[in-house]
């Protein structure tokens, strides 16, 4: 009974954590079977189109929806005046401010919804919404924050003219949004005082956009005589858009239907409420049908929800062994023309004060200021929690500055800072409390794997020798994310705390269903956290059905972005299964007629202590749970946890990047990538390796070719595939991974999820990479992204291209 | 965003003729492939509409033209022209400052410098064709504008009774003449020396 | 607009017949009139090729093509591409190897690799990836999208190849008993 080969064959049929489960929801998509928003088809549906402002800044002096109403085949045509006695052509943004649903009086970025048009179907709704008549009176227009705080800049927001605070406290300029500051402004600036050495380093983080490639949209579908509302919505945070859906048109939650179906990749974009729903959802309402509204790739590239945009400068204070003693960071961040950000309350810059990074740094001081400009809205964390893709750039790159100063290497003034493993639990000079980690042996293990000591000498080589034709370049990064949001005694939205949620029912034979507050968008959810409750229940995985983004059965969550879902949603779902455990042990103990405390939990079943043979399986107690429960137990054998974390997760890495760039084209070949992941315990190794090279892609195409241009009128300059850089299967290089693990104390399984941290340690690896090409020739920093062209550019200021 | 052009264009008739001729708003409209002038205002106002049409898409803008400026003295106009397409996608603005230059008794020159902005879908999709796009109207601008000149010069009867003589240009720009143009050109940038990169 | 025009055409082998203006585009009238749902819109300037379907015998974006000019022609897409209820060996290669997340590119992917493996039944690794180059995939940085089309060139070849997701199991089990 107990040998070695049942033991490996009941783990086997468990497929718990830590082993490469296939994924189960691979069969509907590789049949083209996935029911994604768009594949959505009720009767009666109806189309809607926004009607958008070509200009970045104006007045509207008249709109005429008369031709387009009468246009055969169109339903409604809905402006601000028609939403206006249903207060509804306003709505709150995430981040606390107000966002116009469509445009009162005025636009504010270059294709800010104007009208809504409604019609039988989505070619008679493009059809007349190029009907609809919009007089504009142009307004200057300002896309640059610093200019936008000038004092006679253009006022972009006329609703709060005189208004000095904002939600987030003094506003000093009617561009302004907020300042936020942490640390110690006065001890750091005397430790700067007194440095040693000091380094400076302005960069300017590009605004790029998620692109996740289904675009929004969601079919709203109001039932006048039931009075309830269903919308099948692309949200990444479903039960969130029901509490602002529900707060925006006072229908109660209890009749509001939030459904996330399958979601064709979200990266931050689809965290937002954006006017589009709330469009679909009125007219909804208005007409009494189902209404649908699907972006295109234009309107998703230029109106949900950038990206970055952040302007920074470090500094560092050191000594001359390049052990460092203060950072000073100032960032004036670009939210566009309404503060849309996807941030918890109380963060305006997010997490960004996770900038003091993996070293043990003891003094920093952080200042970050919102502005306003005519750009669209947004600010989401693309493919990172919020702000942390920023705050590691900026220490990453700030310690390459350093080094290249004081002619040490790179790895090793690392190492002389890195935060010891016995520091671990770390107090950060910014409030933080790192969880645990261990930098060092995961840069060695990293220097170790790519003959770092080789790569140093072939360098030397290329560099010594003039008519090299190409430049080399070697990229580290060391980085500590921060990840899960959050604890809910410093993180909600819109008041709400960031918990997650879990709800486990056993049914009487044996198998399972889980409902999460979560939602996947492509990370396997159904397949890894069947592996947790497996491990925790005993249940096999392949019994156990998961269940996501209908708030109509799912628990109340916050949904899934910023790696949250393992280190929050994951731990619900191991404390409801314990739940479950501790009374299918009650169960056990009864009918094996034993105490409870002589059982001991042995994969899928309960044994009794010291006694082979007797015991009773998961599936026999699931039955009992319905039949023969011990006197006084309620039947049934289920569990809710709703879970707050006590703290954020931290997991770290060690990024190489070799590259060469031909100094005659610009053009950059990433010649190897390594990433050393930590993401604490492992549940799918298989899931773990897709996600990071998914993230490393996402990097690499943010470091070397994203960004959302503007010209001077506002028009956005990267408004569909042509302008805006998604990499293929011919640029995109091979990725190598490794790992180490280093739980989280704080987690019931010690996991702290992983999805982000290839993006966010990946972007400052190449630039690391791109630098060190051209940093014997002086260079200490470029701005991204490292496109072919803006590389060369640098070849042509150094000379070095013919 | 913003397309500067400064271009002159030789007239075989002498600096009054094509004085004369620049100050009729609706022929020099008449001259602008595409351009139609719709209402008369008053003399400084005019609407108009102006349709470009590039394979199978036809963008139609619909906007006002305000004189700004004639000055009799230096034979120079100023016209400042704002519009937005018709189905509002677009909004496009221009400023041209058009002289005449005296040259020998039977010869002038036309100058003109304008500075177009465009806003929207055009800027969003258009954006690195601009330059040549404006080129290659200016180039059909300056033929159909010598030719009406001509014809003004040799009848003496006025620019009206000119007009009529001249054949109208097509009132929508001719697509087809106008891609060629515009792929010849790019071919030209592409290969010419000092074409960086 | 309102001008209508019947086309015929074969879709997965079975002639379909549909009333379309002559302005629509054929992803809308598969996945509008002919509830074909798998080819997906990413974007409009047929860059994404989450549309991509297979027509007379060559990859096709159908978002670049009017349903009008596809009169007569024989037009495959993700939904036909299994075989008598039996899934062909790239769905299997995809699931095995992890070629996919959210799926949303998925379709595009097996049908243009189904169209590779016509042409090239044993490419290299840089012929997969030129061919692959139309197909935007945001998700799995097209890695482990190659090692799934190299489990179907090999299993098509009729090499050995590891099966262990269970549905792949229960299909072959299926055939068994079938054969």
């Amino acid at each position: 009974m107990d040998t070695v080969a049942d033991q490996t064959e009941r783990l086997g049929k468990l497929e718990g954590m830590g082993c490469s489960r296939k994924r189960r929801e691979d069969p509907r998509f590789i049949q083209g079977k996935g029911n994604y928003v768009d594949d959505i088809k009720m009767p009666g549906m109806l189309f809607g189109v926004m009607v958008r402002s070509p200009y970045a800044h104006a007045r509207i002096k008249k709109i005429d929806t008369s031709k387009a109403k009468a246009h055969p085949g169109v339903y409604a045509v809905l402006t601000a005046e028609d939403l206006k006695p249903l207060k509804l052509h306003w709505m709150p943004t995430l981040a606390g401010d107000v966002q116009a649903v469509l445009a009162d009086e005025k636009v504010s970025f270059q294709n800010q919804e104007v009208a809504f048009v409604v019609a039988e179907d989505r070619y008679v709704a493009a059809d007349a919404a190029e009907l609809v008549e919009v007089e504009y009176e142009p307004l200057p227009v300002v896309i640059d924050p610093f200019k936008a705080l000038a004092p006679d800049a253009p006022v972009i927001r006329d609703d709060l003219q005189g208004k000095d605070t904002g939600s987030h406290g003094a506003r000093k300029h009617h561009n302004h949004i907020f300042n936020w500051e942490v640390g110690d402004r006065d001890k750091t600036e005397r430790v700067f005082a007194d440095a040693e050495v000091t380094v400076k380093q302005d960069m300017l983080y590009p605004r790029v956009h998620p692109c996740p490639l289904e675009t929004c949209g969601c079919v709203a579908s109001f039932d006048k005589i039931r009075g309830d509302l269903t919308v099948y919505i692309t949200s990444q945070a479903p039960h969130v858009v029901r509490t602002v859906v529900g707060l925006l048109s006072t229908i109660p939650e209890s009749k509001i239907r939030i459904i996330s179906p399958d979601i064709g990749g979200g990266f931050g974009n689809k965290v937002g409420v954006y006017p589009g729903y709330v469009a679909a959802i009125v007219a909804s309402i208005v007409l009494g049908r189902p209404v649908k509204w699907i972006e295109s790739r234009q309107e998703n590239l230029t109106t949900t929800a950038f990206a970055r945009d952040y302007h920074m400068t470090g500094e560092l204070a050191a000594d001359k062994d390049g052990r460092i003693k203060a950072l000073r960071v100032k960032v004036i961040a670009d939210h566009g023309a309404f503060d849309a950000c996807a941030d918890p309350t109380k963060y305006p810059a997010g997490l960004f004060h996770v900038c003091t990074g993996s070293y043990d740094i003891p003094n920093a001081f952080v200042s970050v200021d919102g502005v306003y400009t005519n750009k669209f809205p947004g600010g989401v964390a693309y493919r990172c929690s919020f702000r942390v893709t920023e705050a590691v750039y900026l220490v990453e790159r700030m310690i390459d500055t350093l080094a290249l100063k004081l002619g040490i290497d790179r790895a090793e003034i690392r190492k002389r800072n890195f935060i010891r493993k016995d520091q671990f639990p770390y107090a950060t000079p910014l409030g933080l409390e790192y969880d645990s980690g261990d930098y060092a042996p995961a840069l060695d293990k990293v220097l170790a794997a790519m003959d770092y000591q080789g790569l140093l000498a072939e360098q030397a080589k290329k560099r010594a020798d003039p008519d090299s034709p190409t430049l080399m370049g070697i990229g580290i990064c060391t980085f500590t994310e921060i990840v899960g949001a959050g604890p809910s005694k410093n993180c909600d939205i819109l008041g709400i705390g960031m918990f997650d949620s879990c709800e486990i029912r056993v049914h009487p034979d044996g198998s399972a269903i889980a409902r999460m507050g979560t939602i996947t968008q492509g990370q396997g959810h159904q397949t890894t956290y069947a592996q947790i409750i497996a491990t925790e229940t005993g249940i096999p995985a392949s019994m156990i059905h998961t269940e996501e983004g209908d708030t109509a059965t799912a628990p109340y969550g916050l949904g899934t972005y910023g790696s949250r879902s393992t280190p929050v949603a994951g731990a619900a779902v191991a404390n409801a299964s314990r739940k479950i455990r501790e009374k299918a042990r009650q169960i056990a103990a009864h009918l094996l007629e034993v105490a409870p405390d002589d059982l001991e939990f042995d994969l899928d079943q309960f044994r009794v202590k010291g006694v082979p043979g007797k015991a009773k399986s998961m599936k026999e107690i699931a039955w009992a749970a319905y039949n023969n429960v011990p006197p006084g137990m309620e039947h049934g054998l289920e569990a809710v946890d709703y879970y707050d974390p006590p703290n954020f997760t931290f997991p770290f890495g060690a990024y190489m990047c070799v590259l060469d760039i031909d100094r005659h084209t610009g053009e950059t070949q990433v010649r190897r990538f390594y990433a050393l992941d930590d993401c604490g315990t492992r549940i799918n190794p298989m899931i773990i390796e897709g996600q990071i090279h998914g993230g490393l892609t996402e990097g690499f195409a943010v470091a070397m070719g994203q960004q959302m241009p503007y010209d001077d009128e506002g028009n956005v300059m990267g408004s569909t595939l042509m302008d805006y850089f998604v990499p293929t299967s011919m640029e995109t290089p091979k990725w190598e991974t490794d790992f180490t693990v280093t739980p989280s104390p704080h987690h019931p399984i010690g996991a702290k999820g992983v999805a982000e941290s290839p993006h966010v340690g990946s972007i400052p690896c190449f630039t690391s990479a791109v630098v060190d090409a051209f940093s014997h020739l002086g260079v200490t920093h470029m701005n991204m992204p490292h496109s072919s062209y803006r590389v060369w550019q640098q070849c042509q200021a150094l000379g070095i291209a013919n | 965003m913003k397309v500067e052009l400064e271009k002159s264009h030789a007239l075989a008739v002498p600096a009054d003729i094509a004085w004369r001729v620049l100050q009729n708003i609706e022929s020099v409209a008449s001259c602008m492939p595409g351009a139609t002038i719709t209402e008369r205002v008053d003399d400084a106002n005019y609407k108009g509409t102006v349709t470009v049409r590039v394979g199978p898409a036809t963008v139609s803008f619909k906007g006002d033209i305000e004189v700004k400026d004639i000055d009799a003295n230096k034979r120079e106009l100023r016209l400042v022209g704002k519009g937005s397409d018709t189905s509002g996608q677009s909004g496009a603005s221009m400023d041209l400052l058009a002289w005449v230059q005296e040259g020998d008794a039977a010869h002038c020159q036309l100058v003109g410098r304008s500075e177009v902005t465009v806003t929207g879908k055009v800027a969003n999709f258009g954006g690195r064709m601009m330059g040549t796009v404006s080129d290659q109207i200016l180039k059909q601008f300056f033929d159909n504008f010598s030719a009406l000149v001509a014809a003004s010069a040799a009848q003496q009867g006025g620019v009206a009774a000119a007009e009529e003589t001249v054949v109208r240009p097509a009132h929508e720009l001719n697509a087809l003449s106008l891609f060629w143009a515009i792929v010849k050109d790019f071919f030209r940038k592409l290969f010419s020396p000092n074409k960086a990169g | 607009m309102s001008q209508t025009v019947k086309v015929t055409f074969k879709l997965n082998d079975r002639p379909v017949e549909v009333l379309v203006e002559p302005r629509e585009l054929l992803i809308h009238t598969l996945r509008e009139k002919l509830a074909h749902t798998g080819p997906h819109i990413g974007c409009e300037t047929s860059h994404c090729g989450a549309c991509t379907v297979d027509m007379n015998g060559a990859s096709l974006k159908s978002c670049t093509i009017l349903t009008v000019q596809c009169e007569g022609a024989d037009i495959l897409t993700i939904e036909g591409i299994a075989k008598n209820g039996e899934l062909h060996a790239l769905q299997e290669g995809f699931m095995q190897e992890h070629g996919l997340q959210c799926g949303f590119c998925t379709p595009g992917m097996i049908t243009r690799a189904y169209r590779l493996l016509q042409e090239i039944p044993d490419p290299t690794e840089e012929e997969i990836r030129y061919w692959m180059a139309g197909n935007l995939c945001r998700c799995t940085g097209y890695q482990n999208i190659v090692k799934s089309i190299q489990y179907a060139a090999r299993k098509l070849r009729g090499e050995p190849v590891e099966t262990s997701h269970p549905l792949m199991g229960e299909k072959a089990a299926q055939s068994e008993m079938a054969g």
